[in-house]
């Protein structure tokens, strides 16, 4: 090897080094591209599984879900879960445009998050005033963690799926700073509930 | 006499009847009004309390704690909510005061806690950068002389060698 072979040589480690030690002064500086940003919303059934949701329900009876969310914005995040119930003709949120259901609100949780953390809450409910009609059901009101709400919402005959639908609407709600106001997050989650008489 | 008296002892009490029930709805809208601001103004302690939070968490600080007393704070405000549908405008009133309470802690923790992170931060940038220049300039010095030594020796190994003669035995 020539001497100006061995020189290449050194300074290719001399440069190596140099990057090795301004790399804690660069990771200050440089910061690598954060993963993909995403918030969780589910809903479990009374187990906490994916299982055992409440399907016919009747007035007097007690129901039981789980709703969750999860944070994965890379930052500590304000949500607000707002529970709302449709018939069948309500129109859902629409995530296409990211636009939120307007049904009023029945129910509401507040979660603060941080990043990586997930939130469960129970939501019990029953329905009471309820009344059948010629092909029509009514639901007067409805109780959300011992919280009674009036609704006053029917649904009529379902000939093709046999049963009076009803449809429980949970949306994530995302506080943001700038506006210092919440936004609907695009997230929704919905669980058909069949009334039925009681027996 | 005894007549005109009572006639007018009739309409003074019909007048304060009129008036108490006048006044009485002007106290209770009153009270509505009062604990309906009090649960708003809990509302904003809680927004601008998870603001400073966020300010802190920017700045590097460790927020667990923080973001587990701000769900206490939505859960009492929640409940002040709940109340105030339901007409308890005192109870209203004592959660939303409550959760204004619990805000304002927060407020405060988290302006400590960002000013102490900040603290912190600084001090890493500085050791960091001083651990970096010092290093780059050690290493650089040390190549320096090793290229040196080396090279002399290289050379001196070039200098002293001698030719070798060999014969051609074809």
């Amino acid at each position: 090897m020539k001497l100006e072979d061995y020189k290449v040589v050194f300074v290719a480690v001399g440069l190596v080094g140099i990057l090795l030690f301004a790399s804690p002064a660069l990771a200050l500086v440089l910061h690598l591209p954060a993963g993909e940003k995403f918030s969780a919303l589910y809903v479990l059934g009374p187990g906490h599984m994916l299982e055992g949701y409440p399907y016919n329900v009747s007035a007097g009876g007690e129901y039981l879900v789980y709703l969750g969310v999860g944070n994965h914005l890379g930052n500590a995040a304000y949500y607000e879960v707002l529970v709302k119930l449709r018939n069948s003709s309500d129109a859902l949120p629409n995530s296409t445009l990211g636009v939120a259901s307007d049904l009023p609100v029945l129910y509401r949780y507040e979660a603060f998050l941080a990043d990586g953390q997930t939130w469960e809450g129970a939501l019990s409910f029953s329905f009471s005033n309820v009344g059948f009609g010629e092909n029509v059901s009514s639901v007067g009101m409805v109780r959300f963690n011992d919280v009674w709400v009036e609704v006053n919402k029917n649904a009529v005959w379902d000939s093709v799926n046999s049963g009076y639908f009803y449809q429980l609407v949970a949306e994530l709600w995302l506080y943001d700073t700038t506006s210092d106001s919440f936004s609907f997050h695009n997230r929704f989650v919905t669980r058909w509930l069949n009334m039925t008489a009681p027996v | 006499m005894l007549k005109r008296v009572l006639k007018a002892s009739l309409c003074f009490m019909l007048a304060l009847v009129l008036a108490g029930l006048f006044l009485r709805s002007c106290f209770v809208v009153r009270g509505v009004d009062d604990a309906a601001a009090s649960v708003a103004d809990a509302d904003v302690a809680v927004r601008r309390a998870f603001n400073a939070t966020l300010d802190a968490e920017r700045a590097g600080a460790n927020v667990s704690g923080l973001l587990v007393r701000l769900n206490d704070a939505g859960v009492v405000l929640g409940e002040a909510e709940v109340a105030l549908n339901n007409g308890n405008l005192s109870d209203a009133a004592g959660k939303a005061g409550t959760c204004i309470s619990i805000a304002q802690s927060v407020v405060s923790d988290a302006g400590v806690l960002r000013a102490s992170a900040l603290d912190g931060a600084r001090m890493v940038f500085w050791t960091y950068l001083a651990f970096s220049v010092v290093g780059i300039g050690v290493f650089v010095v040390v190549l320096a002389v090793v290229w040196r030594r080396f090279k002399r020796g290289y050379v001196g190994n070039v200098l002293g060698m001698k030719p070798e003669v060999k014969h051609n035995e074809a």
